[in-house]
Order: C-alpha cells, then structure tokens, then sequence
C-alpha cells in the first residue's frame, strides 16, 4: 500500500509539471542558496584566517610573559636557545622566525614620524610573513648592507622620502632607556593595503635591531607557522602548553587576534541565520505548493475519501507528496549549488581592500565546497519538507469526503 | 422476521439533513424513512435541488444526518468513527459518480485495484478479480492504460469496475450517464443490470436519466426533501 501511495505522490507531482518545476526551482534555490554562502562563509574565513596570520602575525606567536601587553624592551624570550632547539625538533612546526620589536622615532629630513621598529632575518622571516611579495619599489634586504631599511608606502609619503633616501630610526635601549640613533638607507618599500602595516612599521636586520636596543642575541618574538592551520585553532594543543614555560607564553592566533576568533564565530551564526531565513522562505513555499496542489484536486480527495481512504492515508499521501516535490527540489538545488559554487571556486570573489574585524582581504576569496554541504543541508530540506508537509496532511486527513466534492462540484 | 430484517441493505428512519448556507439554514432532506432490500435496482429521482445526492451522501455516511438515523447492513453508521466509516464503505459500499473520477495519474488496472489495496488483498488475489472485471465490463486489453486515453463510456465502465471489484453489498451511482451519449449510457446500464442480477448486489441511482428510470424496478421520487412517491415495478 505504501508503495502504491509513494506512486501516486510521485506521479501527482508531475500532473502540473510548470507549477512542479517552478516551486521545485524556488526550493531548489533556497537549498543553492544555503550551499553557496555556507561556501562563501568557509572561504571567508579562510581567507581572513590567512590574511590575518599570513601577512605578519604567523599563526602562533612566542613572547616573555607580558610583553604582548607592555611591550618593554627588557621582555625578551627566556632562554631563547634552548626554545629555539626545541622548535627545530617539533613535528607540527613547519617553519619560525626570530623578531625585535620596539616603538620608535622616525626621522627624514622632511618630516618625522612615530614607528614600530622590527628587526627582522631576512632568510626566515619570507615564510612567515608577505613583506617580501608586497615590495612595490626597491628590493626585500638584497645584499649584506647592514644599515637598509624597509617601510611602508604611507610612511614613505609621510617622510617625503623614496628609494635611497635616507632616514634616521630612533629608539630607547633596554634597562637604561638610553636613546640610541641610527642612520638608515630606505632601500625597499612595501604596499600591504592595510593601513597600520603600510604607515606605522619600519623593518631592519636582526643583528642591527638587537645592538640598537642592547638585547645581544635577546629577541622579543618568535613567529611559527605549523604543519596544518588546524594546530594554531585549537586552544587544547599541548604545544602552548611546552612553551608557556619559565616565565614565556605561548599562544595561536585566537588568542592574539580575538575579535577574528570572534569574527570567525559570528559567521557561524551568520550561516545560522541565514539558514532560517531561507528555510523559512522554502518552507511557505512547500506548504503554497501543496495547498494548491490539493484544492485543485479536492473533488479527487473527496472520492479518495468516499471509496475508502482512511483520514491518516490520505494525510500520508500529502506528506510523501511533499517528499516527492522535496526530491525534485533537491537534485534542482544540489545542480544549481554545484555549478555556482563551483563557477566562484574557480574565478574567485574580488573582496580585497575590505576590512572586517581588524582584518583586511588581501586576496580574492574561493568559496569551499564540502561534501556536508551537499549531504547535510539537502537532508535538512527533505525533513523540514515532511515536517512542513504535516500542516497540508492534517487538512486533507480532515477533508468531509461530501463537502469536498460538494465544494469541487 | 430475522431473514427479512437481513434482507435490508438500506434503512433510513427520519433521516433529516441541515446545512448552513451564508448562516442561514438549508433544509436539504426534511425526514425520509426508506428501506431498501437486498439486490434491488431502485432509482432515486428529482428535480435538481430535490435532495437526491444529499440523500445519497447520508445513506452512504458521506456526510452526517442532522437528525434520524441511517442503518446500512444493520450497522448504524452515526455510532462509526470516520477511521471506521471508512472502512465500513471501503468494504460494503461500491460508488460511481457523475464524473467518472478515476485516478488519472494510475492506469485502468492500478485504479481498479486500490480499493483491494485498501483491503491488503494480495497481488495475485488483486490481479486476477481486475482480470475478471474487466472482462465482464468488456475492457479486456485496457489494463494498462491511463485514464485520459479512453472514452467517456471506457472510463466510466473502468469506474464500475472499481466500484464492483470489492464485491461490496451496495453500489450507489449518482447520475452515472450524465456525461454519456444515449447509446453508451444504454450500454452502461444493461451492463449494470445485467450484473445487478448475476451477482445480486444492490443499486441505488440518483438520476434525472429516463433511460435509467425505465430500467429501475424501484423509482422512489424526491421532492423538496421528502419522498414524494414510491412505486415498485415488476
């Protein structure tokens, strides 16, 4: 009997096939819809995710215990050596580099100019950071020249200066606080498209920012870069722990950048919302459907019900109709979800420039196509088209077999 | 006594129904008492708005009585809940209506058999009543088409094959022939008759068609709710 009334709803949905491929369309729609911005979402986090930490941050960041706070040139990295030799020995850590940092003074004959100094090895720091690929004019440390210097193109406008120009940096030295100056050459100047990067921050060597501020081979940061981008999002790696160890810390980029974990989390609620939004539009038009479906047919439920159909048969007709327009619904929406998302996880979605949560979209951003996308979500809309279905089921179980044909008639 | 009590297919006693039309009330069927006995062939006829089909309606548990009662094979249909008058006229009563009304997306086959399906008879059981039916309806060959592609006398014989295939006690039609020519509505009906006196069910029209009050061996007469004559012919 059951395969007799899956028949029947099945052939049912094909009686008015422009008003079967219309609404199978418009769910369809909502279900290419929901695979699409789940995508995008997955893309953009992605995206920010690497923006964030593949710009400068890294994805995990080592420092003296408050220093991420203070910033005192006296907190440096407690027993660097022995830190470093463990990071060469970790399997997850797939590269690091050493860094100093301070606040400064920047100084052209033209203009002067408040700075974060970093000095940076030129070897290690390219596969931590994009300094190297965001160079617009001059060259990424080329030579031994110890007294080259790499800035921003908003500071260089600031400065009034350009390639070759030369530049005093100024800044304080641990424990004495003494002011300590050096003339440098501008020999590169980079373009990141994110303001804080392009006029506050000045690069030199290593060697040179540690005899500036007196640290010897002292460094404030270590920057990691893991294996696999999953280790810098979970907050249980025993890594931090090993390294959060006589008086340093350890930490992802969850930590030192929270409004992006934020961010990150308000998206999710974001596809959640979404999701409603467009089951909700899905799910008026399922139960649109399935009421005309049914008054242009209630002579035909009238007689159904008269020859001896019990009122739970004939609400179970409406609901494996329903089942019925949600498999058509589904492989229409399954196609559409595919080629689109597919069609922009070639060509991209040209995003850069804009800045959300402190972070700015330096490339174009790839929605991500994942099997759950197409599993999970048209699973949710063959249910919520059932449980949607009942509405017009328990109308036609209740269907006075007379009155609808008196009605029809 | 008892085998006249069982010969009664059909009794209605002060069966009256009320509608509400717009708020106001309707009197559709004002009190009829009628016993109709086993294999007759009666014929309940009357000018539109005369009650026939509202009449037919309760003595088929179609629609509910405002008052009085209806008895179908001694079973009082007002006590049955709507699962168990379902079942009750899946079981016992065969219908044919004015329009056909048959599946259109199942064949002539698939529409006979659903009120076997109803019952959970088996495939073969299923399988070989339509092959009969259909022989007797003179639709041999036509198991495997859709409704659309048959006459109006091929559809309307595949809906008295639906209507029989149960071997129920009662075949109600209303206007049955109205939609057919004279000829095919001729057919239609010896071909009932001739069923209604080899297999002894009985046949309860409602019809404004001569064709069929000539037939009928029964003309019950509504007007304006109530029964205005009853004649029984030989």
């Amino acid at each position: 009997m059951i395969i007799t009334f899956i028949k029947l709803a099945w052939r049912n949905m094909f009686r008015n096939k422009r008003r079967t491929l219309i609404a199978g369309i418009a769910i369809g729609l909502g279900l290419a819809s929901l695979i699409f911005v789940d995508a995008l979402i997955i893309g953009m986090k992605i995206n920010m995710v690497h923006s964030a930490t593949a710009s400068f941050l890294g994805e995990g960041q080592i420092h003296r215990k408050g220093f991420r706070d203070t910033h005192e040139v006296e907190l440096t990295i407690a027993d660097r050596e022995k830190v470093i030799s463990n990071l060469k020995q970790e399997t997850i850590v797939e590269r690091f580099t050493e860094r100093v940092m301070s606040f400064g003074m920047i100084t052209s004959p033209a203009n002067v100019n408040s700075v974060t100094m970093f000095g940076i090895d030129p070897e290690t720091e390219p596969y931590l950071s994009q300094i190297d690929e965001a160079i617009i004019e001059g060259d990424y440390f080329k030579g031994a020249n110890k007294q080259n210097i790499v800035i921003g193109s908003k500071l260089a406008e600031l400065l009034e200066v350009s390639l070759g120009d030369r530049v005093v940096l100024t800044v304080a030295q641990a424990h004495t606080g003494e002011l300590s100056q050096e003339l440098f050459r501008v020999s590169g100047i980079y373009y990141f498209n994110i303001r804080e990067m392009d006029r506050g921050m000045a690069f030199i060597r290593l060697p040179k920012a540690q005899q500036m501020l007196a640290l010897n081979s002292n460094i404030h940061e270590i920057a990691v870069k893991f294996t696999d981008t999953k280790f810098s999002q979970n907050k249980d790696l025993p890594f931090w722990d090993k390294y959060s160890q006589n008086g340093n810390e350890a930490a992802g980029w969850t930590t030192l950048v929270p409004q992006l974990e934020a961010a990150l989390k308000f998206s999710d609620f974001g596809i959640f919302i979404v999701g409603i939004i467009l089951f909700g539009v899905v799910s008026l038009g399922i139960v649109n459907t399935l009421f005309m479906s049914l008054h242009e047919r209630m002579f035909e439920f009238g007689v159904l019900r008269a020859i001896g159909t019990r009122p739970f048969a004939m609400g179970r007709l409406v609901v494996f109709e329903a089942g019925a327009l949600a498999i058509i619904s589904i492989i229409l929406g399954i196609i559409i979800g595919y080629i689109v998302t597919a069609i922009f996880s070639k060509v991209g979605i040209d995003y850069s420039g804009i800045e959300l949560a402190g972070v700015t979209f330096k490339e174009l951003l790839y929605p991500v196509m994942e099997i759950r996308q197409f599993i999970l979500f048209p699973v949710i809309v063959f249910i919520l088209t059932l449980v949607v279905g009942l509405y017009p089921a328990a109308y036609a179980a209740r269907i006075s077999p007379a009155k609808a044909m008196r009605t029809a008639a | 006594m008892n085998d006249e009590v069982n010969q009664e297919v059909i009794v209605a006693r002060g069966v009256k129904r009320t509608y509400s039309d717009n708020g106001v009330p309707v009197e559709a069927v004002r009190g009829i008492d009628l016993i109709i006995t086993r294999g007759e062939f009666t014929a309940i006829v009357g000018p539109s708005g005369s009650g026939k089909t509202t009449f037919l309606n309760l003595i088929s548990g179609l629609d509910p009585v405002s008052e009085g009662e209806v008895r179908l094979n001694g079973k009082k249909l007002s006590a049955m809940s709507g699962r168990e008058l379902s079942d009750f006229r899946r079981d016992n009563i065969g219908f044919i209506f004015q329009a056909y009304n048959l599946i259109p997306v199942l064949t002539v086959e698939e529409n006979i058999e659903y009120i076997m399906l109803l019952q959970g008879l088996s495939r073969q059981e299923r399988h070989q009543r339509v092959e009969k039916i259909l022989a007797e309806v003179k639709l041999e060959g036509y198991a495997d088409r859709l409704p659309n592609k048959l006459s109006g006398g091929q559809r309307q014989r595949v809906a008295v094959a639906r209507a029989m295939v149960s071997h129920p006690s009662i075949i109600l039609a209303d206007e049955p022939t109205a939609n057919l020519d004279s000829k095919t509505g001729a057919e239609l009906l010896d071909m009932m008759r001739n069923l209604n006196q080899t297999t002894g069910m009985t046949f309860v029209f409602s019809t404004h068609d001569e064709m069929i009050m000539e037939r009928a061996e029964r003309l019950i007469v509504l007007k304006d709710g109530l029964i205005s004559s009853d004649e029984t012919r030989q």
